[in-house]
C-alpha cells in the first residue's frame, strides 16, 4: 500500500555523490518531511522523485509502478516549487487547469468544475481571471498549491514552498497546508530546512545529512529522542555536552566538573567519556542552595513569555529556556537541575 | 524639477549628436523628395513612383523578400536560441562565438563568398546537380533565392541574440513545472517557452525586417541588375541617373512603409508586456 518506495537510490553529480543510497517507503496519505541543512541532498532527492533529475542507481516506485526511468510527465505526481513557477502568460484559472488539460483528465466541463472546486478550497475563486504577477506572494503560493492538488496525483511534492513568505503568512499557510492535507488525503513529501515547520506539519520526519538518512521517526521521536549528535544539534535548542560518566552504586552520573554532577535515568550502565544531550526547556534553574550542580548565569535574554539563559557549569556552556517567574541576574550563581529521564546519552 | 533638469543635461550630448548627424540630414532628404527645384511643394516624384509598374514591382519584391527573410530567421532562430539558452555555460560561449563571428567580418567579403558558393560550378549548385535536382551548369546567382540565402546568413545573428536574451531571463523552473504537470518536452517548448519568448521574437523580427528592407550591397551583388530592391534602386537613382529628388522620394516611401509596418509590431510587444 506504499505510495512511494525508494530502493537504495544514489545520485552522482560528476564524481561527487550527492545521494548515497537512500531507501524509504511512504504510505498512502502520509505527510513526510525531508529535513536537513542546505546541501544535504533533500531537494535533489525530491527532484529525483519528480523525475527532474536522473537516478544514478537504485529504483523509484510511485503508485506501484517502477518510475525510475520515466520522464516527469509520465509520473503521476505534482510539485510545488519554491519560486511557485506559475505560468506568467496564463491567468489563475488556466494555470490551475493546465495539468488537467495536459494530462487529458476528464471532459472540458469536468475540468472546469474541478478547477472551480479547487480554487474554492484555497479561497481564490474571486481572483480566477488575474495574471500571476498581479497577485501577492501568499496568493501565488495558493495558486501553486491549487495547481498541484487539482489532478489528485499519487504523490504531492513540496519544495520549501513556504520559505518565500514572511513569518506571519508562513504560520497561516502552515495551518492551511495541514487542513488541505486532511481534506485531500494526498500523500505528501515536504522538503524543508526549518525543523519547526517539519515538526508542526508532518506525520513522519526523515532527517538527511550529507546524502544519507540520519534519523527518521515521528516529530515527537525526533524532537524528544535524537539518537545522534547531528540530530540533536539539528533539531535545535538542545544542549550537547562531552562529559565523563561515572557509576555511583546503580546510578550513572555525568560529571560536568569535579563538583557538578547530573544524574542519569536508571538503566544506563556505563562509564568513561560520553556525549549527553538534553533540551534547553528541560533545564530547571533555582536559587543557589543545596544542590548537586551549580552554575553561573552568563547571559539572560528576556523573550516575553520566557527567559533564555546561558549558564556556565564547570567548562560547559548550557542554554536554558525558563518559563516560570523567577528572574536571575547575570553573574548570579544558581542551582541547575535536569530531570534524569530527560537526559539522553548519544551513541 | 531639478532632477528633470539634470537628466536633460546628461542626455544633451547624445541628443545634439542625434539632431545634427541624423535628424537634420534625414529631414533634408525627405524634404528634397517633396519639393520642386524652384522650392514649391510637390507630390509629383511620389506620384511617379506609385504609378510606375517597374517601381511598384521593386517595392513589392523588397517587401516580399524581407518578409521571407524575417520568417525564416524567426523559424530557425527560435530553436537555435532555445538550445543556446539552455546549453551549459561552456557550450553557450562557443555557440555565441559561432553566431557573432560572422558579424565581425565585412558584409562585402561575405557576399563575395556567397557569389563563389552560389555561382556556376559553386558548392551549392554542384551539390544540387549531384543529387539530381538541377541540370549541369545551373547557377543560383541572380535569383531571389540567392538574395534570401545571403541575407539570412547576415541577419540570423540579430534574431538569435534578441530571442536568447528573453529565454535566458525565463525561470527554468517554469519549464520544469510544465513537465511535472504533464507536458512532454516539445509540448512544454510549444506551450510555455514559445509564448513567453514572443517579445524576443518580435524584437528580432523588427530588427531583421527593417535591416533587410534597407540593405543594398548583398541584394544588388547576389540579385544583380535584373532583380533590384528598393535600397538598390535608390542607390542607382542617386548615383547613376543623378536624380536626387526622385531618390529622396523613394527614401521617403521606404521610410513611411517601414513605419506603417512597425506600428502593429510595436503594439503587439506592448500587449505581451502589459
Amino acid at each position: 500500500m506504499a505510495a512511494v518506495v525508494l530502493n537504495n537510490v544514489t545520485k552522482l553529480f560528476g564524481e561527487t555523490a550527492v545521494i548515497k543510497g537512500i531507501s524509504m517507503s511512504i504510505a498512502k496519505g502520509e505527510f513526510v518531511s525531508l529535513l536537513g541543512p542546505s546541501g544535504c541532498g533533500k531537494t535533489t532527492l525530491l527532484r529525483m522523485i519528480a523525475g527532474l533529475e536522473q537516478t544514478t542507481s537504485g529504483s523509484i516506485i510511485i503508485g506501484e509502478k517502477d518510475s525510475t526511468a520515466l520522464p516527469p510527465e509520465k509520473r503521476d505526481i505534482a510539485m510545488v516549487f519554491q519560486s511557485y513557477a506559475l505560468l506568467p502568460h496564463l491567468n489563475v484559472f488556466d494555470n490551475v487547469m493546465f495539468p488537467l488539460r495536459m494530462r487529458n483528465l476528464g471532459t472540458r466541463q469536468e475540468q472546469a468544475r474541478r478547477v472551480k472546486d479547487v480554487l474554492e478550497m484555497v479561497q481564490l475563486s474571486h481572483l480566477a481571471t488575474r495574471r500571476p504577477r498581479e497577485l501577492s506572494g501568499g496568493q501565488q503560493q495558493r495558486v501553486a498549491v491549487a495547481r498541484a492538488v487539482v489532478s489528485s496525483p499519487q504523490v504531492l511534492l513540496l519544495d520549501e514552498p513556504l520559505s518565500n513568505l514572511d513569518a506571519r503568512l508562513r504560520e497561516s499557510m502552515q495551518e492551511e497546508l495541514i487542513q488541505l492535507h486532511r481534506q485531500t488525503g494526498l500523500t505528501t513529501i515536504f522538503v524543508t530546512h526549518d525543523q519547526e515547520e517539519a515538526l508542526s506539519l508532518s506525520d513522519r520526519i526523515i532527517l538527511l545529512n550529507e546524502g544519507t538518512i540520519e534519523q527518521e521517526g515521528t516529530p515527537a521521536e525526533l524532537y524528544g529522542a535524537p539518537t545522534t549528535r547531528f540530530s540533536a544539534g539539528f533539531m535545535g535548542s538542545s544542549n550537547i555536552l562531552d562529559v565523563e560518566l561515572v557509576m555511583d552504586g546503580d546510578a550513572c552520573r555525568a560529571m560536568l566538573s569535579a563538583e557538578d554532577v547530573l544524574t542519569l535515568a536508571k538503566g544506563y550502565v556505563r562509564g568513561g567519556a560520553s556525549t549527553i544531550t538534553f533540551r534547553q526547556e528541560d533545564v530547571q534553574l533555582a536559587p543557589a542552595g543545596d544542590s548537586t550542580c551549580t552554575a553561573r548565569v552568563e547571559t539572560a535574554i528576556f523573550l516575553g513569555s520566557r527567559v533564555r539563559y546561558v549558564v556556565r557549569a564547570g567548562l560547559h556552556c548550557i542554554r536554558c529556556l525558563a518559563t516560570d517567574g523567577q528572574i536571575f541576574k547575570v553573574g548570579e550563581t544558581v542551582a541547575l537541575q535536569v530531570a534524569p529521564n530527560r537526559i539522553r546519552v548519544l551513541d | 524639477m531639478n532632477k528633470y533638469h539634470d537628466d536633460w543635461i546628461i542626455a544633451a550630448p547624445g541628443i545634439l549628436l542625434l539632431c545634427f548627424a541624423f535628424l537634420v540630414p534625414v529631414a533634408g532628404i525627405m524634404v528634397l523628395g517633396i519639393k520642386n527645384p524652384d522650392g514649391s511643394l510637390t507630390i509629383s516624384y511620389i506620384e511617379r513612383f506609385l504609378t510606375d509598374a517597374y517601381y511598384l514591382g521593386v517595392a513589392w519584391r523588397t517587401i516580399k523578400l524581407s518578409c521571407i527573410i524575417t520568417l525564416v530567421c524567426a523559424i530557425a532562430g527560435f530553436p537555435f536560441a532555445y538550445v543556446m539558452a539552455r546549453a551549459s555555460p561552456n557550450l553557450r560561449v562557443w555557440l555565441m562565438i559561432l553566431i557573432t563571428l560572422p558579424l565581425m567580418t565585412s558584409v562585402v567579403v561575405r557576399t563575395f563568398g556567397w557569389m563563389v558558393l552560389l555561382g556556376r560550378g559553386g558548392l551549392l549548385p554542384e551539390a544540387l546537380y549531384l543529387m539530381g535536382f538541377v541540370r549541369r551548369n545551373y547557377s543560383l546567382m541572380h535569383t531571389e533565392a540567392a538574395i534570401i540565402i545571403g541575407m539570412i546568413q547576415i541577419l540570423f545573428p540579430f534574431m538569435v541574440l534578441s530571442i536568447v536574451g528573453v529565454i535566458l531571463r525565463l525561470d527554468p523552473r517554469i519549464e520544469e513545472a510544465s513537465r511535472v504537470m504533464g507536458c512532454s518536452f516539445l509540448a512544454s517548448v510549444k506551450r510555455v517557452v514559445l509564448p513567453l519568448s514572443i517579445p524576443g521574437i518580435v524584437a528580432g523580427s523588427l530588427l531583421v525586417f527593417t535591416l533587410s528592407v534597407s540593405y543594398f550591397i548583398t541584394p544588388s551583388l547576389l540579385g544583380g541588375a535584373r532583380l533590384p530592391v528598393l535600397a538598390g534602386s535608390i542607390y542607382e537613382t542617386a548615383t547613376k541617373s543623378q536624380d536626387w529628388a526622385f531618390a529622396a522620394a523613394q527614401s521617403l516611401i521606404l521610410f513611411i512603409g517601414v513605419l506603417i509596418l512597425l506600428i502593429p509590431y510595436i503594439s503587439l510587444t506592448r500587449k505581451s508586456h502589459g
